[in-house]
C-alpha cells in the first residue's frame, strides 16, 4: 500500500481557482476522510488524486511514484462512487473482471482473484446478477469489490454511502472500516457526513473553498478546531460561538458575565463552547439566559435551542428528557473545561 | 347532478367530434396508400373503371411475376441495391454519428461547443447548396457512376443524428467512463464497450431513420448513378414509370413492393419510431 503525496495542487477552471494550493501527505495504510461544505473541492480533489481531472500546478506522488501527469489507470487507485457507477450491461462477475481484463490477467487468474474479492465481501451468490436486480446495498458491495479486485495502492470513497438509508449506512460504514483494518489499505474518503469522518478517520482533512483549514485527527479536530470554520462546521449540533473579551480576571462574556480562564489586556475574542459543556443552572448563578425556541427530543437526549438577547442563537445539548417547553425563560452555565477561544483573525488562540 | 350529467355528454361529444375529424385526417393520408395497394392487384381496366372499384376483384397476383420477369424494370436488382445502399448508410451513420456524439457529449475539449455550433449549423445548409461543386469533386474522382458518392460522406456523420445522439450520450453518467478509464479502458473501448450499451435504444431509432430516409432518397441517386441495374428502387421506379406510364397495374405493384419494406419495418418498430420523434422535437 502506497503513501499519497499532494504538492502544492490547484485546480482552476477558467479564472475560477477551485483548489488552492493543497499540500497533503496520507501515509501508506491510513483512512484520511475530506469533509467540508458543497462546493468546498473535495471531490474535486478526490478526482485529481484518481487522474479523472487534470492537476493544473502542483504535483502528485502515489507510492513514492510522480503521478502528475499519468492516465488514470497507471496509478494504482480504484474509486467507490457514490451513485456506485456499475456497469449496467454487464454482471456482478464482468464488473468485477473488466479492470482484470484491462491489465491483460488470464481467465483463470481473473476467475480466481474475482472468486476471492467476492468471498471476502459475501457477494458470491450475486456475481451472475446486473445491477439492476440487486438493492442499493448489494451494489455498493459489488462497487468496492469492483475497488478492491484490482488490489490497488489507494482507495479513493467519492461519498459512497449518501445513496444509502440510514441503516445501511451504518452497516456499510462498519464493513468499510473492517475492510481498512483487514487490507490495511491506503484510503481516501470524502464525505460531507461528519458521523462517518468521526467514526472512519485515522485523520480528518477539512476543506473549505478550495483550502486545507484543518488536518488532524478526529479528536483533534473535534476539540482543538483550528479556525472558526472548524469550530462551525465539525460537530452536530455546531458549537456554539459567543463574542467575549479577555481581561484581567479571565474571559468575560459581552453580555456580562467573567468565566475565568486565560487572561489578557481586554483583547476581542470568540469563545467556542460545545452544546454539551452547557447544563442549566439558577438564575443566580447563571452565565446566560434565554427563551426557549425549539426543543428536540431525541429519547437519550434533548437539544435546547434558546434565543439570547441581541437575537444570539445558544445550542444546548442535554442527557435525558428535560420537562421544558417553547416560550420558557432558561438559565445555563458553561463549563469552561473544553471551552475553545478564537482570536480577531478566526484562529484559535 | 344535472350540470355534471351535462358536462360528462358534453365532453363525450366532444370525444366523438375529435375523433371523427382524426379520423378523416387520417383518410387523406392513407386513402392515396389504399389505392396503390389495391391498384397493384388489378389490371389497368380494374384501376379505371366507372363506377369506381374498391376492392379488386379477382385479386391479380400473376402481377407480382408480371413485375418481377421484366427486363426493363429489374426489380430484385434493384430492390437489392436500395437493401444495401440503406443498409450501409444505416450502419455507418451509427457508427460515425455515436463517435461525433460521444466526443461532443461526453468528452470534454476545448472549443468543443464551438465545433458542435457549427456542426449543427450544417443542418441550415441545403444540400442543392453545396450539389454542384461537391458532384464536380466526385466527377473529377472518377467516381460517378458508383455508389461512393452516395455512401462515402456518411463516413463524417450526419448533422441531424449528431444532434440527436448527443442528447442521449449527455445523459449517460459520466461516472461510468470514469469507472472505466479507471480500469484501464481507452477512450475507444470506452464508447464501443461502456457507453454504447447504454445507447442501445436510440441507436436503433437512428439506423431506422437513416434506412427509412436511404430507402426513399430520390436525388442524389438519380443524379451519380447513370445504369439501370446500379439503380435502387426509388430512381428505378420513377424510370420505369416515366417510361411504361400505360402499365399502371405493374406500375403500382413495384410502387406497392417497395413500400411494403418500410411499412414493416414501422409497423415492427412503431414504438421506436414515435420515442425517435418525440426526442428530436419532431413531434
Amino acid at each position: 500500500m502506497g503513501a499519497v503525496r499532494l504538492s502544492g495542487v490547484r485546480k482552476l477552471y477558467g479564472a475560477i481557482e477551485v483548489i488552492k494550493g493543497i499540500d497533503l501527505t496520507v501515509e501508506a495504510g491510513e483512512l484520511v476522510v475530506f469533509v467540508g461544505p458543497s462546493g468546498c473541492g473535495k471531490s474535486t480533489l478526490l478526482r485529481m488524486i484518481a487522474g479523472l481531472e487534470d492537476v493544473d500546478y502542483g504535483a502528485v506522488e502515489i507510492a513514492g511514484k510522480d503521478v502528475t501527469e499519468a492516465p488514470p489507470a497507471q496509478r494504482g487507485v480504484a474509486m467507490v462512487f457514490q451513485n456506485y457507477a456499475l456497469y449496467p450491461h454487464m454482471t456482478a462477475y464482468d464488473n468485477l473482471a473488466y479492470g482484470l481484463r484491462r491489465a491483460g490477467m488470464g481467465r483463470d487468474a481473473v476467475d480466481q482473484r474475482v472468486q476471492e474479492t467476492a468471498a471476502l465481501l459475501q457477494i458470491t451468490e450475486l456475481l451472475p446478477r446486473k445491477p439492476k436486480a440487486m438493492s442499493g446495498g448489494q451494489r455498493q458491495r459489488v462497487a468496492i469489490g469492483r475497488a478492491i479486485v484490482r488490489k490497488p495502492e489507494v482507495f479513493l470513497f467519492d461519498e459512497p454511502l449518501s445513496n444509502l438509508d440510514a441503516a445501511l449506512r451504518v452497516e456499510m460504514r462498519s464493513q468499510i472500516a473492517r475492510l481498512h483494518q483487514e487490507l490495511r489499505a491506503t484510503m481516501i474518503f470524502v464525505t460531507h457526513d461528519q458521523v462517518e469522518a468521526m467514526t472512519l478517520a485515522d485523520r480528518i482533512v477539512v476543506l473549505n473553498a478550495g483550502r486545507v483549514e484543518q488536518i488532524g485527527t478526529p479528536r483533534e479536530v473535534y476539540h482543538n478546531p483550528a479556525n472558526l470554520f472548524v469550530a462551525g462546521f465539525i460537530g452536530s449540533p455546531a458549537m456554539n460561538l459567543l463574542p467575549a473579551t479577555l481581561g484581567p480576571d479571565g474571559v468575560a462574556l459581552a453580555s456580562g458575565p467573567v468565566l475565568g480562564g486565560r487572561s489578557g489586556a481586554g483583547e476581542a475574542v470568540t469563545l467556542g463552547v460545545r452544546p454539551d459543556r452547557l447544563t442549566l443552572a439558577p438564575a443566580d448563578g447563571a452565565h446566560l439566559s434565554g427563551e426557549a425556541r425549539l426543543i428536540e427530543h431525541l429519547g437519550d437526549e434533548t437539544i435546547l435551542h434558546l434565543r439570547l438577547p441581541g437575537d444570539r442563537a445558544l445550542t444546548i445539548k442535554l442527557p435525558g428528557d428535560v420537562a421544558l417547553r417553547i416560550g420558557d425563560r432558561v438559565h445555563a452555565r458553561i463549563d469552561m473545561d473544553g471551552a475553545c477561544l478564537f482570536g480577531a483573525d478566526g484562529r484559535s488562540l | 347532478m344535472s350540470e355534471r350529467r351535462k358536462a360528462t355528454s358534453g365532453s363525450r361529444a366532444g370525444m366523438l367530434a375529435y375523433h371523427a375529424l382524426m379520423l378523416a385526417i387520417s383518410a387523406v393520408f392513407l386513402l392515396p396508400f389504399y389505392w396503390m395497394t389495391v391498384s397493384a392487384f388489378k389490371t389497368n381496366a380494374e384501376i379505371f373503371s366507372d363506377p369506381v372499384t374498391w376492392l379488386p376483384d379477382p385479386i391479380r397476383w400473376e402481377n407480382i411475376t408480371a413485375l418481377l420477369s421484366r427486363d426493363d424494370f429489374p426489380f430484385v436488382q434493384q430492390f437489392l441495391n436500395s437493401v444495401f445502399y440503406a443498409g450501409s448508410v444505416a450502419v455507418l451513420v451509427c457508427m460515425s454519428c455515436s463517435l461525433a456524439a460521444y466526443s461532443f457529449g461526453c468528452l470534454r475539449w476545448r472549443g468543443r461547443n464551438l465545433v458542435f455550433a457549427l456542426t449543427v449549423c450544417a443542418l441550415l445548409m441545403p444540400t442543392i447548396v453545396t450539389f454542384l461543386p461537391v458532384y464536380l469533386a466526385w466527377s473529377k474522382l472518377g467516381l460517378t457512376g458508383t455508389y461512393w458518392p452516395l455512401i462515402t460522406p456518411f463516413l463524417f456523420g450526419d448533422a441531424f443524428f449528431i444532434f440527436m445522439l448527443r442528447q442521449f450520450f449527455m445523459g449517460v453518467p459520466r461516472e461510468l467512463m470514469d469507472a472505466a478509464r479507471l480500469d484501464g479502458a481507452s477512450e475507444f473501448r470506452i464508447w464501443w464497450q461502456i457507453v454504447l450499451p447504454q445507447v442501445r435504444t436510440p441507436l436503433i431509432i437512428v439506423g431506422l431513420f437513416a434506412t427509412v430516409y436511404t430507402w426513399n432518397e430520390f436525388f442524389l441517386p438519380l443524379i451519380y448513378l447513370q445504369d439501370r441495374q446500379a439503380f435502387p428502387l426509388s430512381v428505378g421506379l420513377f424510370t420505369f414509370q416515366s417510361q411504361r406510364a400505360v402499365e399502371w397495374s405493374v406500375s403500382m405493384m413495384g410502387a406497392f413492393l417497395t413500400a411494403l419494406p418500410m411499412v414493416l419495418l414501422f409497423l415492427f418498430t412503431q414504438r421506436l419510431f414515435r420515442r425517435g420523434l418525440s426526442s428530436t422535437g419532431l413531434k
